[in-house]
């Protein structure tokens, strides 16, 4: 049976919401997402499965804090402790199964409420190897970029070419939060944070909240004109260990991606795929995760970067939401906000940033410093 | 909009700012306890060998990640490490910017699955992948059996 995206709803990225509880961008989302499926949550909706870590929340047992603002309460309802796509992975799931018929799932980010990034980050260092050692945690991001630069033959201009093509594609999405006109000269020139990793290839962060309305398909006819279609959904985690996961290449991107496209029975993802969404928290990670998931052949990837072959209006369009570091890393809600970016895209809504007739999209995320984990959707439209 | 109502003045904001107690021992467990012992007792780097895979774990553990079985065989690494991969850090723990940048490193032996992930005495400049080097321990007597043991990696 396949499943359909009927609804959904992006509350625009800021880089402080002062004025909103995050209960509040969550519901403002749900809201949005409910009225574009054209459903009652209290009446349409069979589960909800929400996405979130209790220390991003600065609370715990964060599930219990979900059902009122979704219109949830006294539903079934879970949480999953991971990224957004994970948690459109289980919605698919219980559809199928034939638990329910209509099912929401959520993801957001409220970091602007958190005082200390690092230290969150921090702490999801393994405490007997490598928290002891203290440092700022994005020495393993140092660390992984100079391991891939040397493996591949991107170098540090492809990476900056990268923070200026989602910066400058940032700038006509609505969404997104950290548009600007960046220069690679820029982002080279932009103070180190851990050698070769520079000030402008990281992320900035941001808030949001993103929810997604699902249907079984003959229910997904009735309530979208156009549905989009989960052609396939894979995740996977390398090693949790820093010292025996692999550097070099993103194997859990590869891994995840081998799970969708075998469900989406794409052969050959680099001519099959006609929009991507990957995630990129760090510049180097888009080109790490492109050729993980077969999207850019290794060794010519930095040349295409430099043709523009991952431009809107190129053949793979790559990112063309302005990705994490164009709209802002939202943490774990970044994967299933590329999912909504290649909905709009597949149905034709993505404003200036839209790109020509796209009928097969691919959203890939990751959970940032310090995992190794990473989930796929492939998404479709038509047939 | 889905709020009829939004707060225009900033002076009507309200947060509160809170704190999470949450404070913990990290047992380092059986494999732990037998190098954190060795590493504070005789100095040496112990690794963990899967007779089935061939593969000799470091750091340690009690089990082989691709078969799944339990490990017993201890074997203590032997000869220099070498540096695969490098990183200058210019931020501390705390985003703040020390006057000496700090060197991490990916560190690889011969012959071992994994390595150890540590700082580097080496002027920036100097830090390259395929520098050989050794680990600098606490001297004998202070160490208090942890990681922070190995005060650092030079050639």
């Amino acid at each position: 049976m396949r499943v359909g995206i009927v609804g959904v709803g992006v509350v625009p990225f800021r880089t402080v919401t002062p004025e909103y509880s995050w209960k509040e961008i969550m519901y403002e989302a749900a809201q949005r997402a409910y009225a574009d499926a054209g459903v009652d949550p209290r009446a349409d909706v069979g589960s909800f499965v929400t996405c979130a870590e209790d220390y991003w929340e600065g609370f715990g047992i964060f599930d219990e804090f979900t059902p009122d603002q979704l219109g949830a309460v006294l539903r079934p309802a879970c949480t999953v402790t991971g990224d957004g796509i994970h948690g459109l992975a289980q919605a698919m799931m219980q559809i199928q199964a034939g638990l329910a018929d209509v099912v929401v799932v959520e993801a957001h980010s409220k970091v602007s409420d958190l005082l200390t990034y690092a230290g969150v980050v921090h702490h999801a260092f393994d405490p007997i190897w490598n928290k002891p050692l203290g440092g700022h945690p994005y020495y393993v991001a140092g660390l992984e970029m100079d391991a891939y630069l040397r493996a591949s033959r991107v170098g540090e201009k492809a990476c900056a070419a990268v923070v200026a093509k989602n910066r400058q594609n940032a700038l006509t999405n609505p969404r997104a939060a950290h548009g600007s006109k960046v220069t690679p000269e820029d982002v080279l020139a932009s103070p180190p944070i851990s050698a070769p990793l520079k000030d402008l290839d990281v992320a900035p962060l941001a808030d949001t909240s993103i929810v997604l309305v699902l249907a079984a398909e003959s229910r997904a006819r009735k309530l979208a004109a156009n549905p989009v279609w989960i052609r396939g959904v894979g995740w996977s985690s390398d090693s949790p260990w820093l010292e025996t996961r692999s550097w070099t290449t993103a194997a859990y991107a590869a891994m995840a991606g081998k799970m969708a496209y075998a469900q989406a029975k794409i052969r050959n993802p680099a001519k099959e795929v006609e929009v991507a969404e990957i995630d990129d928290k760090f510049s180097y990670k888009e080109p790490q995760h492109l050729e993980a998931l077969g999207l850019s052949k290794k060794g010519s990837t930095a040349n295409a970067i430099s043709r523009g072959d991952f431009d809107i209006g190129a053949k793979l369009p790559v990112n063309p939401s302005g990705g994490s570091i164009g709209c802002g890393n939202v943490i774990e809600a970044s994967g299933l906000h590329r999912v909504a970016e290649v909905v709009l895209q597949l149905r034709g809504e993505a404003g200036q940033n839209q790109v020509d007739h796209p009928r097969t999209g691919l959203a890939a995320s990751w959970r940032g410093i310090p995992t190794a984990t990473g989930a796929v959707a492939v998404l479709g439209v038509g047939r | 909009m889905t709020f009829r109502d939004r707060t225009t003045n900033v002076d009507a904001l309200r947060s509160w700012r809170g704190d999470v107690e949450a404070d913990y021992i990290y047992t380092t467990g059986v494999a732990g306890e037998r190098f954190f012992t060795e590493l504070r007792d005789t100095g040496r780097i112990l690794a963990a060998h899967c007779e089935a895979c061939e593969r000799t774990y470091l750091p340690p553990r009690m089990y082989c990640e691709k078969c799944l079985g339990p490990l017993s065989d201890w074997r203590p690494v032997r000869g220099p490490a070498t540096v695969e991969a490098v990183t200058i850090a210019s931020v501390d723990a705390h985003g703040n910017r020390p006057p000496e940048p700090e060197v991490w490193a990916v560190l690889r032996w011969r012959g071992i699955h994994g390595g150890l992930v540590h700082r580097l005495a080496v002027p920036p400049k100097q830090a390259k992948p395929g520098l050989k080097v050794h680990p600098v321990l606490r001297p004998a007597g202070s160490r208090v059996g942890n990681i922070t043991d190995i005060l650092y990696f030079a050639p």
